[in-house]
Parts: C-alpha cells; structure tokens; sequence
C-alpha cells in the first residue's frame, strides 16, 4: 500500500469524527488532529482502534503516542503494517 | 510549578459498549488500574465512567504539564492512578466554584515520574469532570461546569471563554480581560493585552463545557 493510498484510507477513519470535512480533504503529514480537524481528544482512541480494524494492526502504547498528526500517524501505521 | 488542567466527558457521547472491550481501555488504563477498579469500585461505579474518570484526570494532568513542557506527548499509560477516594454523600450539586466539597467528589492521587498530581472528578449522569493540582489543597483553583446548547466547536470554544471571563472578572472587575492562546496552543489570560500569570485550562465535549484557573 502506498503511503497516499494509506491517506486515503486514513481518511475514512477520520472522518466519523471531525465535521470539518472541507479540510479533512486536503489534509497533509502536518495536520493537526485536535488543532485542525477540531477532533475532540475523547475520540483520539476511537481512531487508533479503528485504525487498528482497518489495517488489521496491533498499536502499542508508544506508537498510539505518537499518532497526533496526519504524518505521525501515517507513519505508524506504515510501520505496523510492514511489521505484519 | 503553578498550573492548572481540567477536562470533562459527556457520557452521552461516550460508547459505552466500546468502552467496555479491552482493545478501547486498555488504550487509557494499564492493568494495575484495572485490578484497582475491580476490587475497590466494580460494585458502586460502571465500569465505563472509570475508565473515562481515568481518562479526564489523565488528560488534565497532561494539560497542567503541558503548559510547562510544550513538547510533551500525552501518554495515558504514563500517568498512574496511585490512589482514587469515592464520594461519600451523594452527587455533586453545585457547578462552579472555588475547592471542592471532598465529600461529593471523587479524590485521586496520580503519578507521572517524578510528579505526583492530585485530582478531584465530580461524575453526575450527564458529565465526568476532572480538575488537578499539584498539591492537595485546591482553595486556590476556581471552576466551572455549564452545558451549551450548540456542540459546534466553534460554539463550544465562545461558550467555554465568555464562561470563564464572567467568572474572572469578578477577580479582575475593571480590566479588559481576553483569553487567547499562546504559541503552543495553551490557553492565556490577557489583561489589557497583556498575559497575566493566572493559568488557565479549558475543556468541552458536545454539549458541556469546563474551566479551571488558578488564584
């Protein structure tokens, strides 16, 4: 999977939780989950388990961490499913 | 290090069918506060509402570092429950104040190397809300819970700031006070555009929202 083809995955995940669609569409490494797409922080974990069933990864602690932009998170999830 | 940090959960936003698979909680408890809640609160607090009375007092103290350490990362996992108290009277009734009544609220005390932080929670049927402290005193802080009509964020983020304005000027009657940001997305208070040393720490969820400052 290529790292856009990762995006566009990663934007399905995302979506249920922000209502900012419009820059949902055009997000890139350096958007901010809380800051930009005003995701409450109550749903970041949402995320990471949906982002779990999505790509059928596991995402430890440390990495769950990490995953507070769009960059962080495509490379986590990157990593993880190389790991497979 | 004087701070402040808050947060609250709208438990009717929450899933609590989620909440309860270990896949979701074991993403905000680790198994030391499982065992906690298993022998000392399974059978007075849902298991859910503990899970996200973990998760507000986690996300305050991250928030009252944060102001510190504008590089710090929040790690759930890295902020332990080390002690938490029951309420022995009841509900909470009163939203917005100064301390807390110690017999209506949930008391914790919670480490993150080499801190130790201090939390009261108030948890009704609507909301979990969390406040903590570095010491175990909190005359100093000042608070607020209200419920909105609106769950836009932008609405949210006008309702949480004209919240808390009205609340500080009381303390700050005749200045133009504004709460802004600074560059590391802390929230700050302006008086006459300029920050003054009063932290403060704001929250919402859908329709409540939070705020704490400290004296």
């Amino acid at each position: 999977m290529t790292r856009e083809e990762t995006l566009n995955e990663l934007k399905k995940v995302i979506a249920p939780y922000t209502v900012n669609k419009e820059m949902l569409a055009g997000i890139n490494d350096q958007t901010d989950l809380i800051r930009d797409l005003k995701i409450n922080s109550a749903n970041l974990v949402d995320i990471i388990i949906d982002a779990e069933a999505k790509y059928d990864i596991e995402i430890d602690y440390d990495s769950a961490d990490r995953m507070t932009n769009v960059g962080s998170c495509l490379d986590v999830i990157t990593e993880k499913i190389n790991q497979r | 290090m004087i701070s402040t940090g808050n947060d609250i959960v709208a438990l009717k936003a929450i899933n609590v069918a989620r909440t309860k698979q270990q896949n979701f909680y074991s993403k905000i408890i680790t198994e030391t506060e499982k065992a906690l809640y298993d022998e000392q609160f399974s059978d007075r607090l849902p298991f859910e509402q503990f899970v996200w009375l973990a998760w507000s007092v986690k996300e305050s103290v991250f928030k009252y570092l944060q102001r510190v350490n504008p590089n710090l990362v929040f790690s759930p996992s890295k902020i332990k429950l080390a002690k938490l108290v029951a309420p022995v009277a009841g509900n909470a009734s009163n939203f917005e104040g100064r301390d807390f009544n110690s017999e209506t609220v949930y008391r914790g005390v919670f480490d993150i190397s080499p801190h130790t932080f201090y939390s009261r929670t108030i948890i009704t049927d609507d909301f979990i809300f969390s406040v903590v402290n570095h010491t175990n005193n909190f005359e100093k802080v000042m608070w607020g819970i209200k419920k909105i009509e609106s769950p836009d964020a932008d609405d949210q983020s006008k309702a949480v700031r004209l919240f808390a304005l009205t609340m500080l000027n009381t303390f700050f009657p005749n200045a133009e006070l504004e709460i802004d940001k600074n560059k590391h997305s802390c929230p700050i208070i302006l008086k006459d555009e300029i920050e003054i040393p009063v932290p403060i720490s704001l929250t919402h969820h859908d329709h409540w929202v939070g705020y704490s400052f400290q004296l």
